[in-house]
C-alpha cells in the first residue's frame, strides 16, 4: 500500500466517524494506517476525540414533569377490566397497581360502575341499540377511547353507578382473576366499555 | 401493526420527552424553547401515531421532532434572544464535589455557547449524535439529506467546536 500523506481537510472527516463507529471495514484500515504514520494525524484525531467527548459530557436536563402525562393508567382502567391488555402491557399495568393508590382507586370505582351498569335491566341493548355483532376493533377503540379522555368515559361510568354500597375489601390479584374469568364466561361483557364509549359526546 | 410495535403516545413522552427537551435545549440554549417543542412534539406524536408505518421508528420521530423545531423557530422569529440558561438548570447525576460542580457548569456553559455559534446545519447534526444519540442513518432520515452529509455535517460541526473552545478542556 502506498504511504497515506495525513491531510486534515480530506481525512479529518474519517476520524469524526471512526470515533462515531460509523466506518466500513476498509475506511476503519485508512484511519489506523494515517494514525500510524503521522504526529499530526494523532493530534487532529485527539482533539477531535476530546471535542466529542465534551459534547458527549454535557449535562442532560431533566424535563419538567408537566410536560409529560401524568403516567397514571388512565383508559388503560377497563381495558385492564375486560381482560383485554396483552401480556407485556397487563404485566406493566399490574405493576403500576401495586405501586399507585390513585389508579388503584380509580379501578375500583370503575369496576364498582361496571358491575352496577350490569345489573341494570336490559342495558347492553339500550345503550347502542344493539349488541355488536363483532367486537370494535382495538386499534379504533384506543381512538375514540382516546378522543373523548378517560375522565370523560370514567365519569360516565361512575355516573351510573348510584348508591355504590359498602366499600368492599380491594385485593388485586382478586380482582383481575374475577374479571380475566367473567370476560371470557360471558362474551358481552368485554364489548360493554367500548359501546359505551362510542355513545359518549 | 400490533400493539407491541407500535408505542401508545404516553409511552413516546415517557421514553423521549427527556431526549427531546434537551435536544431543543442545546440548540437554542433555552428552556421555554426546550418546553414549547416537548409539546407541540407530544401532540403531533400524538397525531401522528395512527398512521405510523412500522419502520425506523427513531427516524420518524425525530423528524417530526426537528420540522416541529423549526416551525416554531419560524413562528418566533423576531423574539428577542432568550440569556443563557442559568447553571442552576443543570442537572449533573450522583452528588459531584463542588469543584467538579464549578467546573462542569464552567465547561458546559463554554461548550453550550459555542453550539450556539455553529451554523444551523452543523449544530443540528451535532446535537442529534452527541446529545441526542442518533446513529449517522437516523440523522440523514431525520434530516432529510443523504448519510454522506451527515458525516460532514457532524464533522465541520465539531472541528469548529474545537477552535472556540478553551483548551485545554
Ligand atoms: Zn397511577
Amino acid at each position: 500500500m502506498a504511504d497515506l500523506i495525513f491531510d486534515p481537510e480530506e481525512h479529518g472527516e474519517l476520524f469524526s466517524a471512526y470515533l462515531d463507529g460509523q466506518l466500513t471495514p476498509s475506511e476503519v484500515a485508512i484511519v489506523c494506517e494515517l494514525l500510524d504514520g503521522s504526529e499530526e494525524a494523532i493530534e487532529e484525531f485527539r482533539y477531535l476525540r476530546s471535542t466529542r467527548r465534551a459534547l458527549r459530557l454535557l449535562p442532560e436536563f431533566e424535563v419538567p414533569a408537566a410536560l409529560l402525562p401524568d403516567g397514571h393508567l388512565g383508559d388503560r382502567l377497563s381495558a385492564y377490566l375486560d381482560g383485554e391488555l396483552v401480556s407485556l402491557e397487563h404485566r406493566r399495568v399490574t405493576k403500576h397497581l401495586v405501586d399507585c393508590a390513585d389508579c388503584r382507586a380509580e379501578l375500583q370505582e370503575l369496576d364498582r360502575a361496571r358491575i352496577a351498569v350490569r345489573s341494570l335491566p336490559g342495558v347492553e341493548t339500550t345503550m347502542t341499540g344493539e349488541i355488536p355483532a363483532t367486537p370494535v376493533p382495538r386499534r379504533r377503540r384506543r381512538i375514540i377511547a382516546g378522543a373523548i379522555g378517560a375522565s370523560a368515559a370514567a365519569a360516565l361510568l361512575v355516573g351510573l353507578a348510584v348508591g355504590g354500597g359498602d366499600e368492599p375489601v380491594f385485593v388485586l390479584d382478586d380482582l383481575n382473576a374475577r374479571h380475566v374469568a367473567r370476560a371470557s364466561a360471558e362474551p358481552g361483557f368485554a364489548f360493554l366499555p367500548s359501546t359505551i364509549e362510542v355513545a359518549a359526546p | 401493526m400490533t400493539d407491541e410495535s407500535t408505542p401508545t403516545w404516553e409511552d413516546v413522552a415517557h421514553r423521549y420527552g427527556r431526549k427531546i427537551y434537551n435536544f431543543a435545549y442545546r440548540l437554542t440554549g433555552n428552556p421555554d424553547d426546550a418546553a414549547d417543542l416537548v409539546q407541540e412534539t407530544l401532540l403531533r406524536v400524538r397525531k401522528g401515531l395512527s398512521s405510523y408505518q412500522p419502520g425506523s421508528f427513531e427516524g420518524w420521530l425525530w423528524r417530526i421532532t426537528r420540522n416541529a423545531f423549526l416551525d416554531g423557530i419560524r413562528r418566533k422569529k423576531r423574539r428577542p434572544e432568550s440569556a443563557l440558561p442559568e447553571g442552576d438548570h443543570h442537572s449533573l447525576g450522583s452528588s459531584p464535589s463542588p469543584d467538579e460542580v464549578l467546573s462542569s457548569i464552567r465547561l458546559s456553559d463554554d461548550v453550550q455557547s459555542a453550539l450556539l455559534k455553529l451554523p444551523y446545519e452543523f449544530r443540528e447534526a451535532v446535537v442529534l449524535c452527541d446529545v441526542v444519540g442518533l446513529s449517522y442513518d437516523e440523522i440523514a432520515e431525520a434530516t432529510d439529506v443523504p448519510v454522506g452529509t451527515v458525516r460532514s455535517r457532524i464533522h465541520r460541526g465539531r472541528k469548529l467546536l474545537r477552535g472556540m473552545l478553551t483548551w485545554p478542556i
